[in-house]
């Protein structure tokens, strides 16, 4: 299975299944040190793996971008890393 | 009904909307890389899981260009491409690997390489057990390259080869950069 952010493209190649995101390019697992959303990722994936039936489905993970950024600066604040 | 009143309303911000940050890439991109974009007519048939995934194997394939500091990075020079691929142990550090890429933007994945290629994560999960094992090596390749057809003939079919004969791998996460 694969993840995507750009959905036209993964729409073009017709691949099996993949989980698309809303995010820039470089970004597919989310943001630095955030662990949590690195593995929602994997496991949204994973889910699709196990559940999906119907060649070149593609599943939503409804995180916005926006959101991402904003616990990103708050992980990064944490990590004493700036953003 | 005034002037304002006709004007359409501006195109939702996608950060805010969750919906594709860069619409219509595929169509930028072939316009500026004539013939570089692949586009397919049927769907490949999809295969299903023939285990409970924490009884099977899985592999991470990455167009993201990391190699092991140890390994000659890629040619990201060529201007038609590198058709080849770095195998990357999945037991390895972050700190023993490395981007060498040109076309996305890597600044964060070099903060934190699972931001591209979740190779931690995936050593979590499978020491969990959610994950029955990971094959010896992940794979990683550029992704810029001028010949999708030919792409398809080498590093694809190379990849796929060495994943199932060699790494005998069950399942894969692919993760295009």
């Amino acid at each position: 299975m694969s993840v995507t952010v750009a959905r036209d493209v993964t729409e073009a190649v017709k691949v099996p299944r993949a989980l698309f995101l809303p995010w820039p390019m470089g970004h597919h697992f989310g943001v630095p040190f955030h662990r949590d959303l690195q593995r929602r990722v994997i496991l949204a994936a994973l889910l699709l793996l196990e559940e999906s039936a119907e060649p070149g489905t593609i599943r939503d993970l409804p995180i916005k971008w926006a959101d991402v950024r904003r616990e990103a600066k708050s992980t990064l604040t944490i990590q004493g890393q700036r953003l | 009904m005034t002037a304002a009143d006709k004007t359409p309303a501006p195109a939702a911000d996608p950060r805010e909307a969750g919906t594709q940050l860069r619409p219509g890439l595929w169509q930028t991109i072939n316009e500026r890389y004539p013939g570089s974009m692949i586009r397919k007519e049927s769907f490949v048939s999809q295969a299903s899981l023939s285990k409970p995934l924490a009884k099977a194997r899985l592999t991470l394939i990455s167009s993201c260009g990391v190699h092991c500091k140890t390994d000659p990075p890629l040619d990201v020079c060529h201007p038609f491409g590198d058709f080849r691929f770095r195998r990357v142990p999945s037991s390895s550090k972050q700190r023993e690997l490395i981007i060498h890429q040109l076309k996305y933007p890597h600044d964060d994945a070099d903060l934190d390489l699972n931001v591209i290629f979740p190779i931690e994560r995936l050593q979590e999960l499978h020491m969990e057990r959610r994950i029955g094992s990971l094959t010896p090596n992940f794979f990683s390749f550029i992704g810029y390259n001028m010949d999708p057809e030919r792409f398809e003939r080498t590093v694809a079919a190379d990849i796929a080869d060495a994943v199932v004969q060699q790494e005998h791998a069950d399942c894969a996460l692919l993760a295009p950069a």
